[in-house]
């Protein structure tokens, strides 16, 4: 069909002319491939960002939220009204209301209430319970947020959805980690100091009884002047006035100066107006400091997983990265928690060690790296025992639903909204949805420019193969001429120019394929960090910074470093676009040369 | 594209008629201007002739010689080549009978400069012999012939002049062709090589009896011919033989 050799020596024989189409092909196939391996590299960042359920084997996490509007709830905020402040109104929870049991009430039924109010409840620290001042407490308080519990029968009734394989209840709860000395609560109040008066007015006596005290009193006078006549005088050295004086003494008085021995000389009416006497009534006010405490609180986040249940839940045993799995036995996974790698090194914690949690020693019996975005952990304990230590007995508040078929995924959403109204639904999908930062705007920029940067890169590309070839085949009048002459055919002629071509187009593919795996890797070296932050996702329950009035935002952010990934398709791709390139430039060179005629040979082309 | 074997065999023999032209007229647009270069030639041509066209630059001479090498149609009259009528052939048709009956010698040599000597000769034969050993076999056998034995892997540009045309003598003579057209070869070679070159012509006119059809204005190799045709302003004015 055509000459193998003679190609081979044009394009040998012509270097030059050949690697410069070559290399226009190739540093526009190299750049193809590196718009194709950004684009992926995006893609790959978002998938991994952001397709956070599917690594934990599942497809939909049901939970059940506060809702924050809500029409005919005004009757059921009692319960929970302390608790409302942080999250959208205690009165919301009827938004979630006849959730199970109770389908279709707007109320929330009594069990629920009763459970949630169980839970939260536990959040109130009385520090005059905790002890004698000086003692030392610590306390854990576990609190479900805005993931409201439900009973773990939703799990059942999930599982019975069609197309559900498997669900798994989990709990995933906020911790308030509290420490601190028992404050001494003194107040001192000064009393005393005031004057007292009062204005009395004594009854008049008989005349009767004025002689029944005089002749007492004088009694008492004579016994006391015939004994101690001295006494007086020596009492007395003011001169003429001291007997005037005992005279003043000698009225009616009354308290403490009054010689007792007169007393019996009183009449009971006298004696029973002295005991009367009261002191009016007198409120003290005093401002009184509350008392000091060293309390301390720190956040961090719980979550109870079925630790017979290794490849889906909040973290799957694949996400082991050091130590083993929680014990299938009850009771020796009543002991042990599994911690996140990031709490562990936060917080210095090593395999091994044990944690002491509400006056129980846990030990460490894992490290994982659990990767469900938005629901990330600190701590991980079995469920039955976070749910005992929560006071959420037989409660969950998230399902990991598995389904069989990836495509059926919206239709179980709606099986399972339908099952369980009031039930927050989320799919991979909707969790995409709600992801924002420069991730998802380079992926957009990428997605919308990078298509289109890459096919005007081919097409210039094209264009100069194409501008070159039509060049060299201008060059080579008289020899496509001669050609013709001696009896190559048009078709042949073509063929031959399309074989060249080609032959540029495959070095082409091939250099381009090295320059574009050298951007890749440049790309990768010097990959920029990228954003993501995944807002409202509904899992994890970040409203605790209602209760603790901590600035804990909801939004989780994620840093990716952008990378370009070099995949096989991305290489046939290249190499495809670099063929696809020389066969154009063959196609334009080969018009040009048919266009020739053979007579051309014979002109005098000087 | 049909075989012409009937016309080999009818018309092989030497002597017979190998072209006849009947008022070939052939007129180019020259933009609005129509230049007649050819204005009504009669012309028979046989079998082992070897003729010089001659005329000055203008006389038609080149348009003359595309259409006895089947690179161009007339506008009006016939032109008929082993028998076989060429004025309405298509350009698939011509090529086959380019490709098959006639080879060409240039003025500039036009050899392929990308392309060794041996493969200068064998790429005429790659429409008709699609082994390339065979090509190259013969390639070699005839740039022997020509005298060019040690020159097989030079590249044109590694040739004198004279020895480029001899490569372009090899070429021409690959498919065993009926004529052989030469375009002012001896334009481009000085005066020896110009001699020589006539020389081999000569040589091989004698051993092969292929007729040969040579344009010129050069009278040192017109006056070595048999027949001369002078053309002027699209015109034979003389037909001579020695």
């Amino acid at each position: 069909m055509f000459s193998l050799s003679y190609a081979w020596n044009e394009l040998h024989r012509r270097l030059g002319r050949t690697l410069v189409t070559a290399i226009g092909l190739a540093a526009g196939v190299g750049l193809v491939m590196g718009i194709i391996g950004v684009s992926q590299g995006l893609s790959d960042a978002q998938t991994k960002a952001l397709s956070p359920l599917g690594s934990v084997g599942t497809d939909i996490i049901v939970t059940r939220t506060v809702a924050p509007t809500l029409s005919t709830a005004t009757t059921t905020t009692t319960t929970f009204g302390g608790f409302g402040g942080g999250s959208g109104g205690g009165g919301s929870f009827a938004g979630g209301g006849g959730f199970f049991g109770g389908r279709g009430n707007a109320a929330l039924n009594s069990s629920d209430t009763a459970a949630l109010d169980a839970a939260n409840s536990s959040v109130i620290t009385d520090l005059a319970k905790l002890g004698p001042a000086g003692t030392k407490f610590t306390h854990d308080f576990f609190v479900p947020g805005t993931l409201i519990t439900f009973p773990s029968k939703a799990v059942s009734d999930v599982a019975k959805v069609k197309g559900v394989t498997s669900a798994v209840g989990a709990l995933s709860l906020d911790a308030l980690h509290e420490t601190g000395t028992v404050p001494k609560i003194t107040a001192s109040v000064k009393t005393g100091g005031q004057t007292i008066s009062a204005s009395v007015k004594p009854p008049v006596l008989t005349a009767a009884q004025q002689a029944a005290e005089r002749t007492c009193i004088e009694g008492l006078i004579n016994k006391q002047v015939g004994s101690t006549t001295t006494t007086i005088a020596g009492a007395a050295p003011g001169g003429p006035t001291s007997g005037g004086g005992f005279g003043g003494g000698g009225g009616f008085r009354f308290g403490a100066g009054a010689s007792s021995a007169f007393a019996k000389c009183l009449t009971p009416a006298q004696k029973a107006y002295q005991q009367n006497v009261v002191v009016p009534e007198q409120t003290v006010n005093e401002v009184l400091n509350p008392p000091t405490t060293n309390t301390k609180t720190s956040t961090y986040t719980v979550a109870g997983v079925n630790p017979s249940n290794t490849t889906s839940g909040l973290v799957t045993k694949a996400q082991l990265v050091k130590g083993t799995w929680l014990s299938t036995t009850p009771s020796t996974a009543a002991t042990q928690v599994l911690v996140t790698t990031a709490y562990a090194s936060q917080e210095g914690l090593k395999l091994d060690q044990t944690l002491s949690i509400n006056s129980v020693k846990y030990k460490i019996v894992g490290l994982v790296n659990p990767t469900l975005t938005g629901d990330v952990s600190d701590i991980y304990f079995s469920l039955a025992n976070l749910q005992t230590l929560s006071t959420n007995q037989s409660r969950v508040n998230e399902v990991l639903v598995s389904v069989a078929n990836a495509k059926d995924v919206n239709a179980v959403a709606k099986a399972i909204k339908k099952e369980l109204p009031g039930a927050t639904v989320l799919t991979s999908k909707s969790l995409a949805d709600q992801v924002t930062g420069s991730l998802s705007n380079a992926r957009k920029l990428a997605n919308d420019l990078g298509g289109a940067l890459a096919v005007v890169v081919l097409l210039a590309a094209f264009l100069i193969a194409g501008l070159l070839t039509l060049s060299s085949v201008s060059k080579r009048v008289r020899e496509i001429g001669s050609l013709r002459a001696i009896g190559w055919s048009r078709g042949r002629v073509v063929r031959q120019i399309m074989a060249e071509t080609i032959g540029i187009g495959v070095i082409g593919g091939v250099l381009g394929i090295g320059i574009g795996v050298v951007i890749c890797l440049i790309i990768g070296a010097v990959g920029p960090a990228l954003s993501v932050s995944s807002t409202g996702l509904a899992v994890g329950a970040s409203s605790v910074s209602g209760l603790v009035h901590q600035t804990t935002s909801a939004t989780v952010a994620t840093t990716v470093h952008l990378t370009a990934p070099i995949r096989v398709f991305t290489i046939v791709i290249a190499f495809v676009g670099a063929l696809l390139g020389g066969l154009i430039a063959g196609a334009v060179g080969g018009w040009r040369a048919a266009r020739l005629s053979p007579s051309s040979a014979l002109r005098d082309l000087g | 594209m049909t075989e012409t074997s009937t016309v080999e065999s009818a018309g092989s023999a030497p002597g017979s008629a190998l072209y006849e032209l009947r008022g070939v007229t052939r007129t180019f647009a020259k933009g609005s201007v129509a230049v007649n270069a050819l204005r009504g030639i009669d012309l028979d041509i046989n079998r082992g002739e070897m003729l010089v066209l001659e005329g000055p630059s203008g006389s038609g001479k080149s348009t003359l010689l595309q259409l006895l090498g089947a690179l161009d149609t007339p506008t009006s009259g016939q032109i008929r080549f082993a028998g076989r009528s060429l004025e309405n052939e298509s350009d698939q048709v011509l090529t086959e009978i380019r490709s098959k009956e006639i080879g060409f010698v240039f003025q500039q040599f036009n050899l392929i400069p990308t392309l060794s000597a041996d493969d200068n000769v064998a790429i005429a034969m790659v429409p008709r012999e699609p082994s390339r050993d065979k090509r190259s076999a013969r390639a070699r056998e005839l740039l022997t012939q020509v005298g060019l034995e040690h020159r097989f892997g030079h590249l044109p540009s590694r040739l004198s002049g004279g020895e480029q045309q001899r490569v372009a003598i090899a070429r021409a003579l690959a498919n065993r062709p009926e004529v052989i057209i030469a375009d002012e070869p001896t334009g481009n070679l000085d005066s020896d090589n110009a001699k020589e070159f006539m020389t081999l012509l000569h040589d091989l006119h004698e051993r092969s009896g292929v007729t040969i059809i040579i344009a010129t204005h050069d009278e040192d190799i017109a006056s070595t011919t048999q027949r001369r045709i002078r053309l002027r302003d699209g015109s034979i004015m003389a037909d001579t033989r020695n």
